[in-house]
């Protein structure tokens, strides 16, 4: 080898030990005042009315405060709030606000502020298209907001409704003060965010991460964190990577196949909770679909039913979800479904007999019915591999299905929003773990907007209607009443509540919660 | 050369707004965004709402006339999903980029040409052989599976490097912040190792296979065999004879390659989560906020035509046998 050629692998040598040392991984580690949350998205906002995202939602809700808010096991809790009144007809709520509030840039937190929180996400001028107008406030029917006196806001909306329904919404309206989001723009609005919460905020280094921290003096949280940082790492990999090598600690939708390798690390564990997102299976009931292979089939309830027992579930979980799982018995999350109600077991043979009954017997070629499974790609775990997994399943019944894979973002979407999809299609929706008339409201009336099979069972409406802002105890005897016809009369294949997975790194406690929301108030270092 | 540098402009002009209008089309034939900009429980109405007030009610070509006249206006659309200007958004993030790429290029230009020599003037030998080897695994390697393999070793498993993460250098030198660039150097260039050797690795091999087939040809020519007649040293004959003419179709392909850089650095900068445009794109595509991605084509366009523009004149400073105009 002549020099020329040693002198410049020596050069590439030297140039490489330089690099290297010091090394620069353990300045990447988190400090014991400081959590660092990795994400896959960055926010696009911090705009409390923009958010449309969880991601979003995640970092928002450390920095706003909100009337109450919803604990881990779906209470609904005083908090900035400290009680609240009804009127007679229900229409207009009266909170009390805690005393002493101020929002991040010392102002006052009045009710005057409460209000503004909600006028200025209801004005068209505006132009909001996020969670809190797009949902919240239609969903409450929002009418305005009024304050009373300094701590006395009153809501106002049209009717009555379920109180728990209405305060968990009301629990997702970011409180913010007025003089400052008067004063700035929207789009400076969307980038420093004044709030009234725990944490405030910080920094945003746009796709990097965002950064917040604790209020000293807040005393409505006792956060034990000073510092919070959100970290952007969009491949799960790379996040599944940095919470091994200790530089991050709370990683949150962990895919299946990396389970193992945290499990394994000595650094983090893996929590599996069974999220509120409801999977299913829907029957399309519309006629424009009466042409479609297997619709007239699927009308019949006893067919419907018994395709509830074709599907093994858990097996499902477990071989292609990563964890166990019960079958869902209704579309209300638990603890407020009807505790009545046993979910469909696995069942092939009660299957095939109550095809059989319901004038379905197997064909010479051993095909009862052939039908089409539509799905999507890339929006649920494991999604495509669940839905050929369900294909299979009702074919080896005999109903002979064909799977119909979409895009979900481009294809599956639209044809979801404009209930064009079936004969049986898959889908998630999100649910709640406070309110059984959340999840339900999937179906509130036969025109709803999610009301994707066109579902039009009378007595299931008829209940829904009766049971608008009755009372607590009428409210639960209703619900379970319209979960059993639900359940006799589906318009689901009943699947599963969708397991989430969040990497947790040893270095701290932290448990995570049902509904994907990542709030760390009460994560502290391991052993404190 | 006026003449000819005012034609090249006039024709890229053309380009761009065939890229834009291209990538307009290609957006909305990915179907209606506004489903992506509500709440999944909107009804029809609020659906509706939201179409009017994100500009999507409007017929396809009136849309596609309000951009132009922005663009002309030198307007290239707001975000839909943070309000922010769509072409700050992406000018923020250039810099990262160009950080990124830069360093890739000089990677892989930097090795490119003296592993492209030593293997010309080693043909047939076990080290030749050996290049050429990795030249082709090099080119083989997805750049996904590359930049992740790099995570996990180098980064996992013996510590080495950071994983992922960026150290801005570029960003303090165009605000003249001069100090926080070089005390931050160290640590960025510790940083740009991984993902700039991800998107360096093809580049570096096909561009020392491309040298070499250079060398080679200028090696074998009768003025390079009358200069080692002459009995000059291999290094001048190499260096001083053979090199700069082997160097023409290395910058021809060289200047593209920045371009080519460019468009690689989405999935390494997803991998890698490094803040910048490709990372932006990706995630603009996949939320359709469609006045980000345009901005990006428009201005990743025009940076193109521009190298390209670059390229052809320097060419011909390289190669007097060419003339411009």
């Amino acid at each position: 080898m002549n020099k020329a050629v040693k002198r410049f692998l020596s050069l590439i040598g030297i140039s490489m030990v330089v690099m290297l040392v010091p090394s620069a991984v353990s300045a990447q580690m988190p400090d014991d005042n400081t959590l660092v949350i990795a994400q896959s998205v960055d926010v696009g906002a911090l705009d409390p009315a923009l958010i449309g995202s969880r991601a979003e939602a995640n970092i928002i809700g450390m920095i706003f405060g909100t009337l109450y808010s919803i604990d881990d096991d779906g209470s609904l809790l005083p908090y900035l709030a400290q009680s609240f009144t009804k009127s007679e007809d229900g229409s207009e709520w009266t909170f009390t606000l805690n005393e002493g509030l101020t929002c991040h840039d010392g102002e006052a937190l009045t009710a005057e502020d409460v209000a503004y929180s909600f006028q200025r996400a209801a004005d068209p001028a505006n132009g909001f298209t996020g969670n809190t107008v797009g949902f919240v406030l239609p969903s409450i029917k929002y009418v305005d907001a009024r304050a009373d006196s300094e701590l006395e806001v009153t809501i106002i909306m049209q009717g009555a409704q379920s109180e728990s329904l209405r305060l968990g919404l009301l629990s997702e309206v970011y409180i913010h003060c007025k003089d400052y989001y008067e004063s700035v723009s929207l789009a400076e609005a969307a980038e420093n965010p004044v709030g009234s919460g725990a944490y405030r905020f910080v920094e945003w280094a746009r796709d990097e991460y965002v950064r917040i921290e604790r209020v000293d003096g807040f005393t409505l949280r006792d956060p034990q964190f000073q510092t919070i940082i959100w970290r952007v790492i969009p491949e799960a990999s790379t996040r599944t990577a940095e919470l091994i090598a200790g530089n991050v600690d709370i990683i949150a939708n962990v895919p299946p196949d990396q389970i193992d390798a945290i499990n394994t690390s000595g650094t983090a564990e893996v929590q599996a909770v069974a999220g509120t997102r409801r999977i299913y299976v829907g029957f399309q009931f519309s006629e424009d679909f009466a042409d479609a292979p297997g619709y007239e089939a699927l009308q019949k309830t006893e067919v419907r039913v018994a395709l509830q027992y074709a599907v093994d579930v858990p097996t499902i979980c477990t071989a292609l979800l990563g964890t166990e799982c019960e079958r869902a018995s209704s579309m209300v999350n638990p603890p407020n479904n009807n505790p009545n109600l046993e979910p469909y077991p696995y069942d092939p043979a009660r299957a095939e007999e109550l095809l059989d009954a319901a004038g379905y017997p197997r064909g010479a070629d051993g095909v009862r019915f052939r039908t089409v499974l539509m799905g999507p790609r890339g929006r649920y775990l494991n999604d495509v591999a669940v839905v050929q997994a369900i294909g299979q399943y009702l074919t080896d019944v005999g109903v002979e299905t064909e799977v119909d894979i979409r895009d979900w973002a481009s294809d599956y979407v639209p044809l979801i929003r404009s209930k064009q999809v079936g004969p049986l299609f898959f889908l998630g929706t999100g649910g709640s773990t406070w309110s059984a008339l959340y999840d339900m409201a999937d179906l509130s009336s036969v025109t709803a907007g999610t009301n994707y099979t066109n579902w039009a069972n009378p007595e299931w409406f008829a209940l829904w209607d009766a049971t608008q802002g009755v009372d607590a105890e009428t409210e639960r005897a209703n619900v379970n009443a319209m979960l059993e016809i639900f359940y006799n009369d589906p318009p689901w294949l009943l699947l599963y509540f969708q397991p989430d997975f969040y990497g947790v790194s040893n270095r701290i406690e932290w448990q995570a919660r049902r509904d994907e929301k990542v709030l760390p108030y009460y994560a502290k270092l391991a052993g404190q | 050369m006026s003449t000819y540098i005012l034609r090249r402009l006039m024709q890229s002009i053309i380009v761009v707004t065939g890229v834009s209008l291209l990538a307009f089309i290609s957006l909305h034939l990915a179907g209606d965004p506004t489903y992506l900009y509500v709440s999944e429980r909107a009804s029809n109405e609020e659906i509706a709402a939201a179409r009017i007030a994100l500009g999507f009610d409007k017929p396809l070509p009136e849309q596609y006339l309000n951009y132009m006249g922005g663009l002309l206006r030198g307007d290239l659309g707001t975000s839909l999903r943070s309000r922010q200007p769509a072409a700050g958004m992406v000018l923020e993030r250039l810099p990262a980029t160009l950080e990124l790429t830069i360093f890739a290029l000089l990677l892989a230009v930097s090795l490119a040409i003296p592993i492209g020599i030593l293997s010309a003037t080693r043909r047939g030998t076990p080290l030749d052989s050996g290049i050429m080897l990795f030249a082709m695994f090099g080119q083989s390697i997805p750049s996904f599976w590359l930049g992740i393999m790099l995570i996990l070793f180098v980064g996992l498993t013996l510590r080495w490097l950071p994983i992922s993460g960026y150290v801005p250098v570029l960003p303090h030198l165009l605000n003249g912040d001069f100090s926080t660039a070089m005390n931050n150097l160290p640590d960025a260039l510790r940083h740009l190792i991984m993902p700039g050797v991800t998107i360096a690795t093809f580049s570096l091999s096909r561009n020392a296979r491309l040298v070499r087939s250079a060398m080679l040809e200028v090696l074998n020519q009768d003025y390079v065999r009358t200069a080692r007649a002459k009995g000059l040293s291999t290094r001048v004959v190499i260096f001083r004879h053979a090199f700069r003419n082997a160097l023409i179709p290395v910058v021809t392909i060289l200047g593209l390659e920045f371009g080519f850089l460019l468009s690689g650095v989405v999935v390494t900068e997803t991998v890698f989560s490094w803040p910048g445009v490709g990372r932006l794109v990706f995630t603009a595509i996949t939320q359709r906020d469609i006045p980000v991605v345009q901005a990006a084509v428009v201005i990743f366009s025009l940076m193109f035509v521009t190298l390209n523009l670059l390229v052809d004149l320097l060419y011909a400073r390289l190669d007097p046998r060419i003339r411009i105009g």
